[in-house]
């Protein structure tokens, strides 16, 4: 890092950079959260299925984030592991009005934790317990009741209940994430 | 709730190493069924396979269409009648590619579109038989009595080759007091017989698409298969079987060609083919069939002896595989992803069996028996079993993505390597007459045998015996001095070095007193020492004793030299051994 970027660093002119991961079942909400925390001129209107991966970018007020937005469908999630090694932060949505599913995303998780690349570093996780606004949904309690987060002891971990077609509860997950992201770098 | 009872259920300690998730069981669904009134499909188009079943409910009332969607019921809508099956097909190629729902019940197809119904479809009346129209019509003008009429009726049953209607029959069920009363209420109508639907599955039209537009088959009681228009519900095509259809399979496409697998009550399997009236090929079981599946190109059929057999498309039989119970039903497990097909067997000993080919790969552990099994696309999870329960209950558990089916079997059994083909070469023209001759003279040849046998015992046993009586053997028969000896020639000739290895081999008693002695032909030998007094052998030492052996002829004959361990005083020896002498080769090269 040159003295120039430095400066501007200090200056609150160029934001540090954060890759994240966006991990998550099919049809749970991935694209539909990143494309609602991207600034709005830039968000898109119509969600399609995400095929293999995509980059999207966003910045807070004092993170600039570089989000791999995984597709979730079940012949794409070999790929997520790919990825772990460069993922600083990891973002889990979780369909909460899909019970039935409950189970294969605590086995995708559980997998995911137990990855060497994963397994014994101190990234954050922010997991969104996405679709409340369904009335079948439960709440992100019991989300994380059936995911057993409490059994994820050498982690920081935050849950959050979110509705990604309005975008409620999302800038709290973030805020969080950026608070973490900042006391590890410190 | 569901979610949660399964989590804590009692198959925790294997879960580990499962093959499967739980994701639901609800012992309370009050779901009553089989393999062939259950189906999923995507019912609304919008990617969310849902769960049709044909509830047979309790004690032949409250049957009722459910529709499961995720963990919790959809919608219910009553049914008339038991259902015989249910299937979901599409019907046309409008948008959005809805599949309708056809439900077997009785003579009837009741199709539903969204749920609702749309169609009811109703097989064909067959020809009555023209001695009970006659009889029914002498009863209409009151030409004879109900209990006349029950007498030629039964007379018409037992004897003729159309059966009765079902209005005969009900009629000889009626006590004798209700027959008046039923004989009036009915004869105004004319004699219809109707057959009734015992088996439903979908054959593609044109196309082999997933979503391409399918026509129904059905079998039915009178012992035919149908193949229907999917639009018209007219019938296409029409073939006749020699038994009633139980399970029927399918494939191919109407229009270019198709085959239908129809297991029947007579406990064999036809195969039909396009075009072809009356089965092309039949297979004939070891016992009832339970359950009928197709993987890839072969059948596999399940039977009443416990017993799963599998057959290519023309009916060779390829194996057998003995189950550890009755068999309750079978189901199909279609990996598409994967390109991997098993059979699905639901035991009666609560756990239900996978199979690939004739290995069982996979075991899952029920807490009822199950009754029906159905695998596919469920909610948004593409590898979905969804099971019933005898009880009522409904599990269903999505397949991991990591699981990996190993082919090896991993039921214990004769090994591998026995069932590999061994190259067994072609049979000579001399190889059969020996069998042949074998075959004829056996008695004979045992005889000659057995005799030859018993000669060369005998011999044995008297050359044995005169062995321990001269002590002709190397080694002594004596417990008491048990001395073992071997002796080396070495040389050319004429000289020869004659060394004898004498070894006590007791315990811890040295012997002593023991005289070692030669006999030979002395016109041949010379010996400078032919008779001399062995040193104390101590146990277990090899005592080396060397003597010089001059060969006198020179016509290059030998002989052989016997040698003794004597006992002082006694004429008997311990033990001898005979030496051949090579033939003396330095005098002639002298």
């Amino acid at each position: 890092m040159g003295l120039f970027d430095k400066l501007a660093g200090w200056l609150g002119l160029k934001k540090k950079e954060v890759h994240v991961l966006c991990l998550g079942l099919d049809n749970s909400g991935k694209t539909t959260i990143i494309n609602k925390l991207k600034p709005s001129n830039a968000q898109t209107q119509d969600i399609v299925p995400t095929i293999g991966f995509s980059i999207e970018k966003f910045k807070t007020s004092s993170l600039s984030f570089t989000v791999f937005d995984m597709s979730g469908q079940g012949r794409y999630r070999n790929l997520w592991e790919h990825y772990y090694k460069e993922g600083q932060a990891i973002i889990f949505v979780i369909d909460s009005s899909d019970k039935l599913r409950m189970v294969v995303a605590k086995e995708e998780l559980d997998t995911l934790l137990t990855h060497p690349d994963i397994k014994h570093r101190r990234i954050p996780i922010l997991f969104f317990a996405n679709k409340m606004d369904l009335r079948d949904a439960v709440s992100s309690v019991k989300v994380s009741q059936l995911l057993s987060l409490e059994n994820i002891k050498d982690k920081p971990w935050h849950i959050c209940a979110s509705d990604a077609l309005k975008g409620e509860g999302l800038q709290e997950g973030v805020d969080w994430l950026q608070d973490q992201i900042q006391a590890m770098k410190t | 709730m569901a979610a949660t009872s399964s989590s804590s259920s009692s198959s925790e300690s294997n879960e580990a190493n499962s093959k499967w998730l739980d994701a639901h069981y609800d012992p309370m669904a009050n779901l009553y069924t089989f393999s062939s009134c259950i189906a999923l499909a995507d019912l609304h188009g919008d990617g969310e396979y849902k769960l049709v079943v044909g509830d047979l409910g309790m004690a032949g009332h409250t049957m009722r269409l459910k529709v499961y969607r995720g963990t919790g019921l959809a919608s219910e809508s009553t049914l008339l009648d038991l259902p015989a099956a249910v299937t979901t097909f599409l019907m046309d190629q409008n948008e959005p590619r809805t599949p309708a729902v056809a439900v077997a019940s009785g003579p009837f197809i009741y199709v539903y579109k969204n749920l609702r119904p749309y169609f009811k479809f109703t097989l064909p009346p067959l020809d009555a038989n023209p001695l009970e129209q006659d009889v029914w019509e002498q009863a209409k003008e009151d030409m004879i009595d109900p209990l006349t009429l029950k007498e030629m009726l039964e007379g018409i049953r037992d004897k003729a080759e159309i059966p009765l209607s079902v209005r005969s029959l009900r009629f000889l069920a009626q006590d004798v007091p209700e027959m008046e009363n039923f004989v009036n209420l009915h004869k105004g109508q004319p004699i219809k017989r109707q057959t009734v639907i015992t088996c439903m599955s979908t054959l593609k039209k044109n196309m082999a698409d997933e979503d391409a537009v399918s026509c129904l088959v059905i079998g039915t009681e009178s012992a035919d298969v149908l193949i229907l228009d999917p639009e018209a519900f007219t019938i296409l095509a029409k073939m006749t079987l020699p038994s009633v259809p139980a399970f029927l399979d399918v494939m191919g496409q109407f229009d270019v060609e198709y085959r239908v697998t129809v297991a029947c009550r007579d406990g064999s399997i036809y195969i039909l083919r396009r075009e072809s009236k009356r089965p092309k090929y039949c297979i004939e079981l070891s016992a009832q069939p339970m359950g009928l599946v197709r993987v890839h190109k072969n059948i596999v059929a399940g039977c009443s002896d416990e017993t799963l057999q599998g057959y290519t498309q023309k009916g060779k039989k390829l194996w057998t595989v003995y189950l550890p119970a009755p068999l309750m039903t079978m189901s199909l497990l279609d990996h598409k992803s994967r390109g991997f097909q098993a059979v699905m067997v639901g035991l009666a000993n609560q756990e239900v069996h996978m199979y690939l080919d004739k290995n069982l790969v996979d075991v899952i552990r029920t807490q009822d028996v199950v009754t029906s099994i159905c695998f596919g696309r469920y909610g948004r999870e593409d590898n979905t079993l969804i099971m019933t329960s005898k009880g009522g209950g409904l599990i269903i558990k999505i397949l991991k993505r990591t699981a990996v089916f190993e082919e090896k079997d991993m039921s214990l059994g004769p090994p591998v390597a026995q069932s590999i083909r061994l190259s067994v070469p072609k049979k000579t023209r001399l190889y059969v007459d020996q069998t042949l001759r074998e075959r004829e003279n056996a008695v004979a040849m045992h005889h000659v045998f057995q005799m030859d046998l018993y000669r060369l015992r005998l011999m044995a046993a008297r050359a044995y015996v005169k062995a321990l009586e001269s002590s002709l053997a190397p080694i002594t028969s004596t417990l008491q001095e048990p001395i073992k000896m071997n002796a080396v020639v070495q040389g050319i000739g004429p000289t020869f070095k004659l060394t004898l290895h004498i070894q006590n081999t007791s315990a811890g008693r040295p012997s002593i007193n023991l005289l070692v002695s030669f006999l030979y032909d002395q016109s041949l030998y010379a010996m400078k020492r032919a008779f001399f007094k062995a040193p104390m052998l101590v146990p277990g030492l090899n005592y080396p004793i060397e003597t010089f052996v001059e060969c006198l002829s020179d016509k290059g004959i030998s002989d052989v030299i016997k040698v003794f361990v004597l006992r002082e005083g006694q004429s008997m020896p311990l033990l001898t051994a005979h030496i051949n002498m090579p033939v003396s080769e330095g005098l002639a090269a002298a």
